[in-house]
């Protein structure tokens, strides 16, 4: 089958994913059908992505189409995430179904933009032109907005309101910055809709309006990174990420924010190779990172609520990932090796705490007492994903924050090693208590859990698994298909 | 029309939205001026053009003129609203910062149109001018439906800008701002119904348990 297939299939099942889910009456067999979906994207995108990482094919190109090292390696993630939240999202649902929390019609609704959120999620990671990765981020927000209000709350509709305001005006202000990129190329020998290539920006980066790019990049910077959590611009993640359903909530923290810093890396390396590598953008993500975890560490400390508290933990590793591309060589590629590991990890977390909340029917963290011994699975799974997210040895999120430390210590970046260390410290130090706290202790009321099912210990063995292999051990494949991508976000090929 | 006429029109229905508090003025503006903003196609194509000329304009009247004002006025009659009820910012403080905004925006332009973008500065001022519009009456006023005037003339200020400095490029950059105003204002409008059926009134500032 020619490669264009393959795209095509990538945006296309979704929405036909969509469609089916919109016709079918059982709430079952909607969960089914995502399931389904799901796995059949997974296996063509892994089909797609196979050549890339074998580093048989330094890319792979049709049209406005177009696939590398960096887009590869976040479509692969995105995929995993997606496929295990789907997973989930199907035991996750049918408990709301027994318990009458939820009626057949909004699993139905859920469907369909669960679908249609894969779609434009797909599309941001595998085009070329830089006008249609816009629209992918665009359809993103409208897809998500109703996904947080599943469940309509006051509380929800507050949450869906923020999200879809500030994200609209952040990706409004995106296009402002595509249009002045765009507006950069001028004079260039470029025709038509070549100019909104990737590709053609890229190798005709120097000859680009230097002004007009920087100011371009100001404007990506800000509208993208609202939608990436970065702060100051971060206030309505932890609402979002709180009121959404649990498989929201993981698929929001972790992939939809990366999607986001996905289009700001597109753009960094356009500047740093127009710039002939002169860090300018890179200050940028640096001190953006920097405020992102010092801003995130105040909020943490003084957490209640579970999911905020990991909405509040998503802030700061976006902005781990932000500091460590900033810091440039082994930075960025300790950044990008970060991206796999807190996606997984948080992915994980919210799966576990939105298990546990249906348990104690709560999202308070005082009244969370006994996870371990209350349903040993997601207790596991909630304190194990702790462990790794404040960066525990030897899972991977530790080896990757060590790496950025290298960086710092490489760039002589020492204010920011300072204040990175400090932050994730306090953080070290908080977040253990809180999940200490919910892992130990007597259950206040010892609910019936639901026994563990086969899927449920797969996702939580499997994820915690896959944190300490990597942890410990890269493999070779892994390192170069990062040393390349890292390579295209630095400007270098 | 010329195209100084015009721009100075986009600028000064903006300011009058800065001074409105009648919520039904304040959409009858915003159609106004997205009626006005449907003859800049007109004013900035280049000769060849004229169809696609064409097009964009009957599609902006249709959508900024028409349909999206239906579509408030709709909502405003289930929210029962009337005015904007003590904004966070007064009125006659918001025209004091809508000059200072306008000054910011002729700067910006200057320094844009310096570096050779655009078709005047005066184009470029208006363009920006209407961003901050926007984004101030998103930032400063408690009514949703305000909000969502407010993201409209936003979306007018980049499309003005998109038109007259990459016009010629691309027919993607149109029907971005277009789809984006489109789909953006009808899930905003599904929004603030859920809203308000949640809720007595559309008032952000009761939207405000989440904290911390």
């Amino acid at each position: 089958m020619p490669v264009v297939h393959y795209f095509w299939i990538l945006v296309g099942l979704p929405v036909v994913g969509a469609l089916v889910c919109a016709l079918l009456r059982a709430p079952r067999a909607v969960l089914t059908a995502l399931i389904a979906m799901a796995a059949v994207e997974t296996a063509v995108g892994a089909l797609l992505v196979k050549g890339v990482f074998s580093g048989a094919q330094e890319s792979v190109a049709w049209g406005w189409f177009y696939l590398d090292a960096l887009s590869a390696y976040h479509l692969a993630i995105l995929l995993l995430v997606y496929l295990l939240s789907t997973v989930y999202a199907a035991g996750y649902f049918r408990h709301e179904l027994a318990t009458g929390l939820l009626r057949p019609g909004q699993i139905r609704r859920f469907g369909i933009l669960w679908c249609g959120a894969l779609a434009a999620m797909a599309l941001v990671l595998i085009s070329n032109n830089i006008g249609a990765m816009w629209i992918g981020m665009e359809a993103t927000t409208l897809m998500t907005a109703f996904l947080i209000c599943v469940h309509r709350t006051a509380a929800s509709l507050e949450a869906m309101w923020k999200y879809l305001l500030m994200c609209s005006v952040g990706v409004a202000c995106a296009f402002m910055g595509t249009l002045l990129a765009v507006a950069a190329t001028r004079g260039l020998p470029l025709s038509g809709s070549d100019v909104m290539l990737w590709t053609q920006m890229r190798a005709a980066a120097t000859q680009m309006n230097l002004p007009l790019l920087k100011l371009a990049f100001l404007f990506l910077f800000v509208g993208y990174g609202t939608k990436a959590g970065l702060a100051p611009l971060h206030n309505w993640l932890p609402d979002a990420h709180s009121q959404a359903p649990a498989p929201v909530s993981a698929l929001f923290s972790g992939f939809m924010l990366n999607t986001a810093f996905y289009c700001i890396l597109r753009y960094v390396a356009i500047i740093e190779a127009a710039t002939g590598g002169s860090g300018w953008s890179l200050h940028l993500l640096q001190f953006f990172g920097l405020i992102s975890i010092v801003v995130a560490t105040a909020f943490i400390l003084f957490q209640e609520d579970v999911k905020r508290l990991l909405a509040y933990h998503s802030v700061e590793h976006l902005g781990i990932i932000s500091l460590g591309v900033g810091l440039g060589g082994i930075g960025v590629f300790a950044a990008l090796f970060h991206v796999f590991n807190h996606s997984l990890c948080k992915t994980l977390a919210f799966f576990s705490a939105g298990r546990i909340g249906q348990i104690y029917g709560t999202h308070a963290m005082d009244r969370i007492r006994g996870t371990l011994k209350a349903h040993p699975v997601w207790g596991i799974g909630l304190f194990g994903s702790f462990l790794a997210l404040i960066g525990v040895a030897p899972f991977a999120l530790f080896m990757s924050e060590l790496q950025i430390i290298f960086a710092a210590m490489d760039g002589r970046a020492y204010v920011a090693l300072a204040l990175f260390l400090a932050g994730t410290g306090a953080i070290f130090m908080g977040a253990l208590k809180h999940a200490m706290a919910m892992a130990w202790g007597e259950p206040e009321h010892p609910t019936p859990a639901p026994a563990a099912g086969i899927t449920d210990v797969i996702l939580v063995a499997g994820s915690l698994g896959i944190l300490l292999a990597v942890g410990l051990w890269m493999p070779e494949w892994y390192r170069s298909l990062l040393l390349r991508a890292a390579h295209i976000v630095e400007g270098k090929i | 029309m010329g195209l100084d006429t015009l721009f100075v029109f986009l600028v000064l229905t903006s300011l009058i939205l800065l001074g409105s508090s009648l919520l039904s003025s304040s959409i009858r503006v915003v159609a106004l001026q997205g009626a006005v903003l449907s003859f800049l196609p007109f004013l900035v194509m280049e000769p060849g053009w004229a169809g696609r000329a064409v097009f964009l304009a009957a599609l902006t009247m249709a959508l900024k003129g028409i349909v999206f004002p239906t579509l408030l006025n709709r909502s405003l009659r289930e929210a029962n609203v009337r005015r904007e009820m003590a904004p966070l910012v007064g009125y006659s403080l918001s025209l004091a910062l809508g000059i200072a905004l306008l000054i910011l925006a002729f700067w910006l332009a200057g320094r844009l149109h310096g570096i050779g973008v655009g078709l005047s500065t005066l184009s470029l001022a208006a363009a920006f001018f209407m961003m901050f519009t926007g984004l101030f009456l998103i930032i400063a006023r408690r009514k949703a439906l305000t909000q969502v005037l407010g993201f409209l003339v936003l979306e007018n200020g980049i499309y003005s800008f998109g038109l007259t400095v990459v016009g010629h490029i691309h027919w993607l950059v149109e029907l971005g701002v277009l789809l984006d105003v489109f789909v953006a204002v009808f899930i905003m409008g599904i929004a603030i119904d859920h809203i308000s059926r949640e809720f007595d009134h559309i008032n952000v500032d009761q939207l405000d348990q989440l904290k911390g």
